[in-house]
């Protein structure tokens, strides 16, 4: 089943086209990246999921209810964590749970148990300070914390690892990857070794448009590449194969680059077992995310 | 209905925390003291500029100070407190729309609607209790010194100013429901309750106006009835209520 699906969605900011017919859906249980360029739309996407921006035209449905801005009971499906969250500095994060629990009409006691857990999860259990003094990191983990306290069906996160640094992004990944238990993950973001890293499902945004949908794996064989990297330890050597061979392009000082078909490569393998040929390492060039997204943003 | 609780606790909560609510009460503290204080004061600071008021050709007879000249006092300075609390109060919303903690809460299901009365509510009660504050302090005061008595309709003239205020706090609810920052949300009440006074010179739109709500001398001596301000009543009480109605779609079609 889809948790979200949006259909045809279009949004124009005076003259400029954000939004031009997008369409989508996110299976459940699947943790889903929503690539794009800074300033393609995403975060405007997201608002629209939640009902805080009114779309031009176009249907949101999330768990089959379709979504309306402004009143939106579709959002107690929903845990939003937005790029930059913003707490009421002078309460502790419990207390900001508590606050959260009791709006979305939690039971006291479900409330306690819950925010225990989650603090627990998100490593602030100890934190007994108001929110003032909380560095961007953890900012970051009360907001996973707060999103997902009322158990939603679909985690939406704007760019949760954007603006930490390398540890900090790390601990945010980890734990996303450990929601994935309870909910369904939908997170925007332009870092694709952290799509890579976790997710199961991508979908690249351009120009207001998909540009491209599907799970992880086959998004990369899409575009199989049958190229093939080439290291050797001396010069000479890259000389002696450069002259033999002509597509051989050298890159780098010791790298051999070929691209074309396959059927030849075998040729130079022959070659170079023939002659003995010392040689430190040959690889298949792996199509990455990032081949892709530069492909497709093109 | 529990949720509303909830974002009001949460309102008084961040006014107690964030030393508003400190401020507010030296503030009405103050006034409510001034008021008496400089009445009494009036006859000795007279005595002691006498003398050169003297030289200019002023002579100053035996100055009489009574309850009256207090409350004159009270209602010639609580408007100065009242400015004060809209100067405080102004970023209620704003600061809400501004840093985005708005956006969190509401993606829990908090109605928008909620906020609004929440915030209402806080403010009315705010002004409420700061301006009992203000008004017990001179009266107790006044009872001290002299007599309340000799003062007429003391009791209403009392609470129609209240009604001013609370049209005002109804004004910054309305303009915060609009705005984008806390200085557009001061120009514009501020211009609004000066539009409403300017309007009150005009004679036929004089009794309508909530501005008539600050015209107290007149009754407090006996000069006007009661009956003259009922109009005035009438409309600020209709306007209050416009204003907080008006304000929830406004609020609901916001785009945060």
């Amino acid at each position: 089943m889809d948790v979200l699906t949006i259909q045809n969605l279009n949004k124009n900011f005076g003259s400029k086209e954000v939004l031009g017919g997008l369409d989508m859906s996110v299976p459940e249980h699947s943790i889903f990246g929503f690539i794009g360029k800074n300033g393609a739309g995403k975060t405007t996407t997201m608002k629209a999921i939640l009902g805080l921006l009114k779309a031009d035209s176009g249907e949101i449905y999330v768990m089959g209810e379709r979504v309306h801005f402004g009143q939106t009971n579709t959002n107690r499906h929903i845990g939003y964590l937005p790029d930059v969250p913003e707490f009421y500095s002078y309460m502790t994060p419990h207390e900001y749970l508590t606050l959260c629990g009791e709006v979305c009409g939690m039971g006291k006691a479900d409330i306690v148990t819950r925010s225990k857990e989650l603090l627990e999860l998100v490593g602030l259990e100890r934190e007994r300070h108001r929110i003032k003094g909380f560095s961007r990191g953890m900012k970051q983990r009360l907001g996973i914390a707060q999103a997902l306290l009322n158990r939603p069906k679909l985690l939406i996160c704007d760019e949760p690892t954007s603006a930490l640094d390398p540890a900090g992004r790390k601990e945010i990944l980890d734990i996303l990857l450990a929601a994935k238990e309870q909910t369904t993950v939908f997170f925007s973001t332009h870092i694709l070794s952290d799509v890579e890293r976790i997710c199961t499902e991508a979908a690249f945004l351009n120009d207001g448009k998909i540009a491209m949908q599907g799970i992880i794996s086959e998004l990369r064989n899409k575009r199989s590449s049958n190229g093939f990297i080439i290291e050797i330890e001396k010069k000479e050597v890259r000389d002696t194969l450069t002259e033999a061979f002509s597509e051989l392009q050298c890159t780098e000082e010791n790298v051999l680059v070929f691209q074309g078909d396959g059927n030849h490569f075998f040729d130079i393998m022959k070659y170079i077992s023939e002659n003995k040929i010392p040689i430190q390492k040959i690889e298949r060039i792996e199509p990455t995310l990032e081949s892709l997204f530069l492909e497709v943003t093109k | 209905m529990k949720s509303l609780l909830t974002f009001m606790k949460k309102e008084y909560l961040e006014t107690a925390r964030t030393g508003k609510i400190v401020i507010l009460i030296l503030l009405f503290v103050l006034f409510g003291i001034m008021n008496p204080a400089v009445a009494k004061l009036t006859p000795w600071m007279m005595e002691m500029l006498s003398d050169s008021m003297a030289e200019s050709g002023l002579i100053v007879t035996n100055v009489q100070v009574d309850a009256l000249t207090s409350w004159t006092q009270f209602f010639k300075n609580i408007p100065f407190a009242l400015i004060a609390f809209v100067l405080i109060f102004s970023d209620i919303f704003t600061k809400e729309y501004k840093s985005g903690t708005l956006l969190l809460v509401l993606t829990k299901g908090l109605s928008r609607y909620k906020v609004v009365l929440a915030k209402t509510a806080l403010l009315l009660s705010l002004w409420t209790v700061g301006y009992g504050i203000c008004s017990t302090i001179t009266y107790g005061y006044n009872a001290y010194f002299w007599d309340n008595s000799i003062t007429n309709n003391l009791f209403f003239s009392v609470i129609i100013w209240w009604l001013f205020g609370v049209w005002v706090v109804c004004l910054i609810v309305l303009f915060s429901s609009l705005l984008q920052n806390n200085a557009g949300v001061i120009l514009c009440v501020g211009g609004t309750a000066l539009s409403a006074y300017l309007l009150s010179i005009i004679p036929k739109v004089k009794t309508y106006s909530p501005a008539v709500l600050m015209n107290i001398n007149s009754i407090l001596m006996g000069i006007e009835e009661i009956d003259a301000y009922i109009k005035a009543i009438v409309m600020t009480v209709f306007l209050c209520i416009v204003c907080v109605a008006v304000s929830i779609p406004i609020v609901n079609k916001r785009q945060l």
